[in-house]
């Protein structure tokens, strides 16, 4: 009998390796070479590159912009996320049965999430313009009377104006998340829990929550870390203003970056970003059960 | 022995030098240019030019003809002004030698010249002639735009300043001169003074709001206002730093007034005017709904309707004003220069030469003034020879009390804020001024402002700063002569 020749086991890793090789190059390096940066006194004007030690990391913490600047970020994903959530539900519920046109529809109601946030910020500051924009002319149809509301300037307006932008742009990327959640729900189990006279709420809070819970979680924490990297439209609308107000850590960072060129002190925020972001998602997967 | 042939010469020669400024056998700046770039024929060389209006300079014009003229292709980098200041810095950082020639705003200069981003062009001036030249570009420009510590960095070449311009029709109409005069008891004249306009500009906004016009209006988007806050604070009086200790004074009681005025005279302006940038602005006045307003150069082109019939121009709106715009300073009497551009040369070029032949060229006295009358580009007249040109004269009925305007705001124009790290000074102005129309208090804000800017200078070094800041204040058009 022949001897079977064995295949070289490691035949598929050299296969791999230069596809793993590049994505270390990509995202390692960089990710090192910031930290070696936010060691050091870098910054695009000045020649002085010595080493800092800590001292970047300890200005993060007297930087009282920068907490400010998370304190935004963290207000907008509280305010954002749940309405996403309950709007992304209903209009999922909306077009879970059969209707004329649905998969039109469904398309239609897809196109925000397919515009660059740069584009759509742009267009929605268009929009919310005080002299020709529409928004501020159909409010005045409905006034009676003119409306000269400052949307990107007036502090009681600025985040209604950048809320309301984020949810028209991604409710549809939840909507469609749970729609297929939703699809995948054993119809059998709602309509014995109907048949036994459970109510639409308690069906859905004992029936279909627990089943579309695990991929609702994950669209909760997809669009979660989204929202806390917001930069596009809120730097089309208000780049961080007025003052500071509607900045956000990916703004602040942006500012300290690329205006202020302090490249050493926005490697440290890099880092402290990563840090919070590191223990929320472990924390976040752990409680909503992904890792099982 | 002179013949008469050779007088006829020598006289036709005098003759020419008479009209010309220079002997008729000597080159211009321009010619010299072309014939020795001429060697670098089939080159290609780059140079960063801010993108929209103002690149079609070269696109449409001055870059087709050099090639025409020398062989040498240029390539148009557009880039944002934002965006601008880092483009370089990075492209000089990382030695890549992307750009050969540079359009800088003077204020940066401090900045790429200390990081040695700029070519030095004092040599290349000596070799290729060019010092003459440079005598007559207009002296506000030529003495505060072209040099850091004595050393030439860049040619300025586009004269920046904000006029007023007004609507003589409504200020010469005797209704309107009788109800002003009814109403506050003065004759109505162009302002010369901020109190003065806060009077004319309310005025008008009582007597002629009912027609759609306000007194007055203006840009107050924080990128344009922080010029107008820096120009204005300098004409009441106010100094940016303490000269001796380097702390910041824009929150003095000059900053608190200037603040107060500004977030008051919205009120007698047009709706959501918190929101105006450039073209809003300039729609408000080119439809006659503001009956003053200050701003650059192009406006008073534009309300003439000069070049506005051009493609690019098309995104104008059409006037309805021409032939009824007046010019004057703005009120104090020393405009801010504003911006501005200037040429250079990037010490990572890898055609230096080229590079700098070129913008010699496109500075000369004989290529500028074609350039400057460009009915499609944003570069306005910064030569003495500009103001005087009998074809830019001959372009609208008013045009010269525009050019004259424009003269006389060059004599007495105000330099933009240039010191170290400008950029990060300039930031906090114009968070400032959002904060002010975002209806902050404005004594709160310049505090806050002034500690920002203090601990600036402390990071940079304040007798590094010091230095800098003394030496810009130093220069004639810094601070007005009281």
């Amino acid at each position: 009998m022949a001897a079977i020749a064995h295949p070289d086991r490691n035949f598929k890793y050299w296969l791999i390796s230069p596809a793993i090789f590049l994505l270390l190059l990509i995202g390692l390096f960089p990710l090192i070479f910031s930290l070696v940066v936010s060691f050091m006194r870098v910054t695009m004007l000045e020649t002085d590159t010595s080493f800092a030690g800590l001292a970047n990391f300890v200005q993060l913490f007297h930087d009282a912009r920068l907490w400010q600047s998370l304190a935004h970020t963290v207000l907008i994903i509280i305010v954002a996320l749940p309405i996403e959530l309950l709007l992304g539900l209903a209009m999922a519920y909306l077009f879970l049965n059969h209707m004329p046109g649905r998969p039109i529809l469904i398309s239609l109601l897809m196109l925000p999430t397919i515009i660059s946030p740069i584009v759509a910020g742009a267009t929605w500051r268009l929009l919310f313009d005080n002299r020709y924009g529409p928004i501020n002319q159909i409010i005045g149809w409905f006034a009676g009377h003119p409306v000269p509301a400052l949307w990107t300037v007036n502090p009681g307006l600025v985040y209604p104006a950048i809320i309301f932008c984020e949810i028209w742009q991604w409710t549809p990327f939840m909507f469609l998340i749970l729609l297929a959640a939703l699809s995948n729900v054993d119809r059998s189990l709602t309509e014995a829990a109907e048949i036994d006279g459970a109510r639409f709420w308690r069906s859905f809070r004992y029936v279909v929550l627990p089943a579309i819970f695990p991929v609702m979680s994950i669209a909760i924490l997809i669009r979660g870390l989204d929202l806390f990297r917001i930069f596009d439209i809120i730097w089309a609308l208000t780049s961080g203003g007025p003052g500071t107000m509607t900045e956000t850590v990916s703004v602040y960072a942006y500012v300290q970056g690329f205006r202020q060129f302090e490249s050493s002190y926005t490697a440290a925020i890099a880092f402290l970003v990563i840090a919070l972001l590191t223990v929320v998602v472990t924390w976040a997967i752990r409680r909503m059960g992904l890792a099982k | 022995m002179i013949n008469r042939r050779d007088f006829g010469k020598i006289s036709l020669a005098a003759g020419l030098a008479a009209t010309t400024g220079r002997p008729a056998w000597a080159a211009s700046a321009a010619d010299t240019a072309v014939k020795a770039a001429q060697q670098y024929k089939g080159r290609s060389i780059t140079i960063v030019w801010e993108a929209g209006l103002q690149s079609l300079d070269p696109t449409h014009f001055s870059g087709p003809k050099w090639k025409e003229l020398t062989g040498i292709d240029v390539r148009v980098i557009e880039v944002a002004t934002a965006e601008m200041f880092t483009k370089i810095m990075q492209d000089y950082k990382s030695g890549a030698g992307a750009y050969d020639a540079l359009n800088v705003i003077p204020a940066w200069m401090p900045d790429l010249a200390q990081a040695g981003a700029l070519e030095v062009l004092d040599p290349y001036v000596e070799k290729y002639g060019y010092a003459s030249e440079l005598q007559t570009i207009a002296p506000t420009y030529r003495d505060n735009q072209m040099k850091v510590s004595g050393k030439i960095y860049g040619f300025p070449d586009d004269g920046d300043v904000f006029l007023m311009y007004y609507r003589r029709d409504l200020f010469e109409d005797p209704a309107v001169q009788k109800a002003f005069k009814d109403k506050t008891g003065k004759d109505l004249a162009v302002p010369k003074t901020w109190a003065d306009f806060d009077v004319v500009g309310a005025g008008l906004t009582d007597i002629l709001k009912s027609k759609g016009i306000y007194g007055a209006s203006f840009f107050r988007q924080p990128p344009y206002a922080m010029y107008m806050f820096e120009e204005r604070f300098r004409n009441e009086g106010g100094k940016f730093f303490d000269a001796g200790t380097m702390k910041a004074t824009i929150n003095s009681d000059v900053g608190v007034k200037v603040f107060t005025g500004m977030r008051n005279e919205n009120k007698f302006m047009p709706p959501g005017v918190e929101q105006f940038g450039f073209v809003e602005n300039l729609a408000t006045f080119l439809q006659g709904q503001s009956a003053m307003t200050i701003s650059w150069p192009p406006y008073g082109r534009w309300a003439e309707g000069y070049g506005t019939d051009q493609e690019a121009l098309n995104w104008v709106p059409k006037t309805t004003i021409a032939g009824k715009v007046g010019y004057a300073l703005p009120p104090g009497g020393h405009p801010e220069l504003a911006a501005g551009f200037a040429l250079s040369v990037s010490s990572t070029s890898k055609n230096k030469d080229a590079a700098y032949l070129f913008i010699q060229w496109l500075n000369s006295e004989d290529v500028s003034r074609q350039r400057v009358q460009l009915p499609y580009t944003l570069r306005d007249p910064f030569r003495d020879s500009h103001y005087a040109d009998p074809g830019y004269l001959a372009l609208w009925p008013n045009a010269k009390d525009y050019l004259a305007a424009l003269k006389q705001a060059s004599q007495t124009g105000l330099l933009d804020l240039s010191l170290l790290q400008t950029d990060k000074y300039e930031e906090v102005l114009r968070q400032a001024i959002s904060k002010l129309w975002a209806g902050e208090d404005p004594k709160t804000i310049l505090d806050a402002a002034a500690t920002q800017w203090n601990d600036i200078t402390q990071k940079i070094g304040v007798d590094k700063q010091k230095m800098v800041y003394a030496a810009w204040a130093a220069e004639s058009g810094a601070y007005p002569k009281m």
